[in-house]
């Protein structure tokens, strides 16, 4: 009977060492591998020319530079955005990707309307859904304007959903 | 958990196979003299974890290595943790093994019957040396770049095909992008094959050949219990301590990344990992031939030695005292690695810590341009005085004063005032005065 007892109380001890080991591995390799996955991207505002050059009611493609921080590296990629003045001044910029699934959707200056080649959907110059399956309006991304240029807050968002989400 | 295991045992047959992993005898009882073979073994399996994980975010080309090591300890959750326990279980594994032999040489457990197990050791410990060797210029940092590159020269000095060993390793002739692949493709894909394979075979002739146990022979038949429960235990308390020691180091210090690698920077000084320093000793003293002999026929004849070890002598006697050589030739040994051990220390400890105003001077130099101008070791254009050595030449007032107002210093010098703001101002002139010969 002692020798029992004295067995069970290793094996316990045993046990209870393993698990700390266990939790004191795991914990650690769990957040480690998996936390970074889950930390939202940090945009930074980009560049998007001389305000003056957008026409009044009539939008433009524009491109400008992205700098993006992945881990230890940053990268640069070029990526458009449809901007107009309206006729007040307010400036508009739209994201370039239909909210529909994803695609690039153009202006049509003779319809006066966005119109998205892959599923034809049809946005109103004030992004309004005409036609088509796109389930929301075109999505605005923010912007301001400094000494005269126009710089854009770059950010995309869920598509295929009524809700205007960020990825 | 115990009807899932009894289910899987049932299943499986696992009865047996416990048994026999279980029960070994262990002769004269289990003793905590016996630890360091398996807490060695955990420390490999902690390196091996560590090392996978750190994987997911290392680069290993001289463009990113330096930025991923730097983004695993500051941006990533629990990566100066995780690369803290790599770092300092990589010394916590020198020092297991340093026991482990230690305890094995004082037992005498390498004579026969027990030859193999020996032999087997000794490579393994030389793969652990390539281990540290190949993992230390990972991160690419000034220290990885310079003990690497007087690493491939020691190599460089074995006679005859030295030359041809020191381009292999380096592939070329000096340190460079090929240089750290191959590092990294030894140090995690090549290296991790041969240790698994050569720790099994250590284990698998533990298991065949037996534990050796106590000295007395008498001692060891007379009483003998199994591996379970009791050496188990003891083992994993073992275990236990070293996990919390090396984490605890990794909490509270944690693992060095120098300055980014640049080959032109003459002015930093390389000191190798804790475990080569009595060999960086030793490599003061010796010249000329005498360097040769150091850097390749000691390293050859203690690894020969080593070998031949089991072979030598018709002695199976293993207590220590009817040993007196054996023991004598050990303990000789050991005052002559910590005693070189040891002047090393004292003398790394001499060397004055960099102060961080010189830094801040050596980035506020580079990026006032002054290397246009200037020239420091070679580097730099020839207009004004070359400054290898300018802190032996002038003191900090007379350096304030030229940044100040260069030509009421020196009349006539076409040098621009830079109107630096004072702690600016500083910072240079710390810079300047580090500029010493020796």
């Amino acid at each position: 009977m002692e020798e029992v007892t004295r067995r069970s109380f290793f094996g316990k001890a045993i046990a209870a060492i393993a698990g700390m080991i266990a939790l004191g591995w795991g914990i650690p390799l769990l957040g480690y591998a998996l936390l970074p996955a889950f930390r939202r991207r940090r945009e930074s505002w980009s560049e998007a020319g001389p305000v003056d050059k957008l026409e009044v009611d009539r939008p433009k493609e524009l491109e400008m530079v992205l700098s993006l921080k992945n881990g230890w590296m940053e990268t640069h990629s070029v990526q458009s955005i449809w901007a107009f003045r309206k006729p007040d001044g307010e400036v508009v910029v739209y994201s370039p990707i239909c909210p529909h699934l994803g695609c690039a959707y153009r202006w049509v200056d003779a319809e006066h309307v966005f119109h998205c080649p892959c599923h034809g959907s049809v946005f109103a110059l004030s992004g309004k859904v005409l036609a088509g399956p796109a389930p929301r309006p075109l999505d605005t991304l923010p912007e301001k304007v400094e000494n005269g240029r126009l710089y854009v807050l770059y950010e995309e968002f869920k598509t295929g959903i009524p809700r205007k989400e960020v990825i | 958990m115990r009807r899932l295991f009894r289910w899987l045992s049932d299943r499986l047959n696992l009865g047996p196979l416990l048994h026999h992993l279980l029960d070994e005898p262990i002769p004269g009882g289990a003793s905590w003299i016996y630890v360091f073979g398996s807490v060695t073994l955990f420390l490999f399996v902690q390196q091996a974890v560590t090392g996978t994980f750190l994987a997911f975010y290392y680069a290993p080309t001289p463009d990113h290595a330096y930025d991923s090591i730097k983004f695993i300890q500051q941006g990533v959750p629990f990566g100066a943790l995780i690369r803290g326990i790599h770092h300092w279980g990589a010394s916590a594994m020198m020092i297991a093994i340093g026991l482990h032999m230690l305890q094995v040489y004082l037992y005498g457990a390498y004579k026969p019957p027990r030859e193999p197990m020996w032999l087997v050791g000794v490579f393994l410990l030389i793969l652990t040396l390539t281990f540290g060797f190949t993992g230390y210029l990972l991160p690419w940092d000034q220290t990885a770049y310079w003990a690497t590159q007087v690493g491939i020269n020691i190599i460089g000095t074995v006679p005859w095909i030295g030359g041809a060993l020191a381009k292999i390793a380096r592939v070329g002739s000096d340190l460079n992008a090929l240089t750290l692949s191959r590092f990294f493709a030894l140090h995690t894909l090549i290296l991790p094959w041969l240790i698994v394979a050569l720790i099994a075979a250590h284990l698998f002739i533990l298991r065949r050949v037996g534990a050796a146990g106590p000295w007395e022979e008498a001692r060891a038949e007379r009483f003998s219990e199994p591996f379970y429960p009791k050496q188990v235990f003891i083992d994993a308390v073992a275990m236990g301590a070293v996990f919390l020691g090396v984490a605890g180091a990794a909490l509270l210090s944690p693992a060095p990344l120098t300055d980014r690698a640049n080959p032109a920077d003459a002015t930093f000084r390389p000191v190798p990992e804790w475990y080569f320093l009595f060999f960086y000793q030793l490599l003061k003293y010796t010249k000329g031939a005498w360097e040769t002999a150091a850097t390749f026929v000691l390293p050859l004849l203690f690894f020969g030695l080593l070998f031949a070890l089991p072979f030598l002598g018709r002695n199976r006697e293993r207590a220590p005292a009817r040993r007196p050589i054996a023991i004598g030739i050990g303990a000789l040994f050991l005052v002559f690695v910590f005693t070189l051990l040891g002047t090393a220390l004292k003398q790394t400890a001499a060397i004055p810590v960099t102060d961080p105003a010189v830094e801040r001077g050596r980035a506020l130099y580079a990026k006032l341009g002054c290397a246009g101008c200037h020239r420091i070791h070679g580097v730099g254009a020839e207009v004004g005085p070359d400054l290898s050595y300018v802190g032996d030449q002038r003191d900090r007032a007379w350096l304030i004063a030229h940044f100040k107002d260069p030509q009421k210093m020196s009349p006539g010098s076409i040098m621009p005032a830079f109107h630096l703001p004072e702690p600016e101002l500083e910072d240079l002139t710390a810079y300047m005065l580090s500029l010493k010969k020796g």
